[in-house]
């Protein structure tokens, strides 16, 4: 990459934060709402995205690790009044060692089988959120989840309660960034692409799997743990297998193993829907199709255009030095 | 081509001071399950609500504005309901319409109470009006007053000692069972066989052999009306012949189209029933049947009734005052004598709850018949 091209990048980098944060500064509560929601969805697709995407584990369990983010979050904080970041320590530490666990089938398993034991884990999941009525009251869900204060800031107004979403994005972001640099990353993405040589190379493969799993799932109830403020009231019904197809849905059309992908993906798995509302009736419908079509264009996701384009870009460069070069050697004396 | 934009602008402007004149219409939004598992409880709302609207308006309006209302999809989840409430209250609405699961009303219900606006809903678990919010109403009875009248009917009327219960485990089966195992204990009926089913389930023979174990003097069943239908079939296959007894579900017009002969026979209470011997109940039928095709069931006509609470309580204040619309509808009895679109004599209390009269109907030869009207309290 040229140095240009770096500061270029970084420049809209820049561009793209400020607006993050100084746009929604207008926007009615409704509006930061879904932006809220946006941030949050995308820190949980974030997760998935590191499984799947860098990784190679099809999960469908990641929803319902959103559902034990948020639980923990709504007992802790209404039941046992302690603050949001003890529940946030719980629901990292509880969904890590869940993921660790069931990232042990995955060690014997691939692919379409794998989706099916994360889905029944999915669906056990959503069992006990709705009938261990003595934790979780059950059916009727536990209202009145207070939001957090942010050292001494009270986020109960919905534009510091955006803020604070915008805020654990961000940290997540950046950890996950350096994760993805590190060697850890690079382990996974041998993972994905060629277990054996990963595991010849002297990839520890067994531990970096459960550990994709882990990290991934642990997300998943970051995620978590600010769904239930920001919605103030959960039942289990959001965290059925729905939500887990929508998560996996952001990370692939978003573009499954790009940094990126899993922001577009919840982009267009949060806004697109409210953007289509004006055709009333018509909107999931248009949504679908929009999907569909997408995914049929460029099955590799939003962010795959881009990178096909990069890679056409560099393609003809390259070939049109070497044509260059090719000639300067035949003219040559 | 100038003038030509001139000229627009000149009849935008004219026919906008126009209506001005007449009075800005009255912004109402509805915000319901359009979509997903409660598409059909969102759906007869939703066409209940724009029936009365255009009728209303054909006739003149309320105060001589016109009644507006905006639809939004909840998709039948809690967090996407609170989001289009929001959306809804931005927008500073007269009355927020909506939504009718239980779950969606407990997530939305504190914000329209924090705007200061009143909030007509569908949903009937009992809790919803027990938290002193002064800007909730229901348009049906709660599972509070409900199924006390359907215990009584059981003990008195069917002199059962034992009941099976069969429940669907969503917000509204749970929160009705909860409240008929209490009444039942009051009564001294013991519960035979307590038997939870999910949403959606197609096969009810294992729920049935339970059943038939348990050997219980009446069942009363609790379930959405698709499933209502396949559990009547069920039932019948087995040949299990106590008293069937549900609460407005169960002998739901829909519920006696899918079952079928299964369906004779069954009993229940309903609040809302499109054939209550009721002739403004019976002319709102034919209105609907003309305008969508199909037979509401009770949200259609509670969408309908929402609407006709607006108009009534907005008349009785002689001005549109959203701030005070709560205060006024509190206390406020509606009778149909005055006002027809009310269907049938209502009282709204302090906590928003109704009290109006209510039907035993049993299921003969595929029709509803009421067997018993239970008067209004007040």
């Amino acid at each position: 990459m040229t140095a240009t091209g770096k500061y270029l990048r970084i420049a809209l980098g820049i561009a793209v934060i400020a607006a993050l944060i100084i746009v929604p500064m207008n926007f009615n509560r409704y509006g930061l709402y879904i932006l809220s929601q946006w941030a949050v969805m995308t820190i949980a697709a974030m997760g998935l995205n590191l499984t799947l995407g860098y990784a190679g584990q099809v999960s469908l369990a990641q929803g319902a690790f959103v559902g034990i983010g948020a639980y923990a979050a709504a007992i802790m904080t209404t039941q046992g009044g302690m603050p949001l970041i003890a529940a946030l320590g719980v629901a990292i530490v509880l969904c890590f060692a869940i993921g660790w666990i069931l990232g042990y089938p995955a060690l014997r398993v691939q692919h379409h089988y794998l989706a099916f034991v994360t889905l029944a884990f999915s669906t056990l999941a959503f069992l006990v959120f709705r009938n261990e009525d003595w934790l979780t009251k059950g059916i009727y869900g536990i209202s009145n989840i207070p939001r957090p204060n942010v050292m001494g800031f009270a986020t109960n107004r919905p534009l510091p309660f955006y803020y604070f979403c915008l805020g654990s994005l961000a940290l997540v972001s950046l950890a996950m960034w350096w994760l993805i640099r590190s060697p850890w990353g690079r382990a996974f993405v041998a993972l994905r692409e060629n277990p054996v040589r990963a595991l010849s190379l002297g990839i520890d493969t067994r531990r970096y799997t459960l550990m994709a799993f882990a990290i991934g799932s642990a997300l998943g109830g970051v995620a978590g743990t600010l769904y239930a403020p920001l919605t103030q009231y959960i039942d289990p019904v959001p965290f059925n297998l729905s939500l887990s197809l929508d998560l996996l849905m952001m990370v692939i059309v978003g573009g499954s193993g790009f940094f990126f992908g899993p922001f577009l993906g919840a982009m267009i798995a949060v806004l697109l829907p409210e953007w289509l509302r004006f055709t009333q009736g018509y909107y999931l419908m248009l949504y679908a199709v929009a999907v569909m079509l997408l995914l049929i264009y460029s099955p590799t996701g939003i962010l795959g255009i881009l990178d096909r384009y990069l890679a056409e870009r560099r393609t003809k460069a390259a070939s049109a030095l070497r044509a260059v070069a090719k000639s300067r050697l035949e003219t040559a004396p | 081509m100038r003038s030509g934009i001139f000229a627009g602008l000149l009849l935008a402007t004219v026919s906008a001071a126009a209506a001005f004149a007449q009075g800005a219409p009255i912004k109402l939004a509805n915000v319901a399950e359009l979509s997903g598992g409660g598409a059909t409880v969102g759906n007869n709302w939703k066409n209940g609500i724009d029936l009365a609207i255009e009728e209303i308006n054909t006739k003149g309006g309320v105060l001589g504005r016109k009644l507006e209302v905006t639809h939004a999809d909840s998709q039948s989840n809690p967090g996407v309901a609170r989001a289009q409430v929001q959306k809804a209250l931005d927008n500073e609405p007269y009355v927020l319409l909506g939504p009718g699961y239980s779950g969606s009303v407990k997530v939305t219900s504190p914000l329209a109470a924090e705007a200061g606006i009143a909030q007509i809903m569908g949903g009937e678990a009992a809790e919803l009006t027990q938290g002193g919010n002064k800007f909730l109403f229901r348009t049906s009875f709660g599972q509070q007053s409900s199924m006390p009248k359907v215990a009584k009917y059981i003990n008195d009327e069917l002199k059962a000692k034992s009941v099976a219960i069969v429940w669907v485990n969503n917000d509204f089966g749970k929160g009705g069972r909860d409240v008929i195992t209490k009444e039942f204990a009051k009564h001294n009926i013991k519960v035979a066989a307590d038997i939870s089913t999910e949403a959606g389930q197609a096969d009810f023979a294992a729920d049935v052999s339970k059943i038939k174990a348990a050997s219980p003097d009446a069942v009363f069943i609790y379930l959405n009306e698709e499933e209502s239908a396949r559990m009547l079939k069920e039932l019948k296959r087995q040949s299990i012949s106590v008293p069937l007894m549900g609460e407005t579900t169960l002998v739901g017009q829909k519920v006696v189209e899918l079952a079928g002969d299964a369906a004779n026979g069954a009993r229940g209470h309903v609040g809302l029933t499109t054939d209550a011997p009721v002739d403004l109940v019976k002319a709102f039928r034919e209105k609907f049947l003309k305008k969508y095709n199909y037979v509401p069931d009770h949200n259609g006509l509670k969408g309908y009734l929402a609407i006709y609470m607006i108009k009534a309580t907005t008349e009785k204040m002689g001005k549109v005052d959203a701030k005070a619309f709560a205060d006024n509808l509190h206390g406020l009895t509606i009778k149909a004598a005055s006002e027809p679109g009310i269907l049938m004599d209502v009282t709204f209390d302090e906590k928003g709850d109704i009290d109006r009269q209510g039907f035993l109907v049993e299921i003969v030869d595929g029709k509803q018949v009421v067997k018993q009207v239970l008067p209004k309290l007040n």
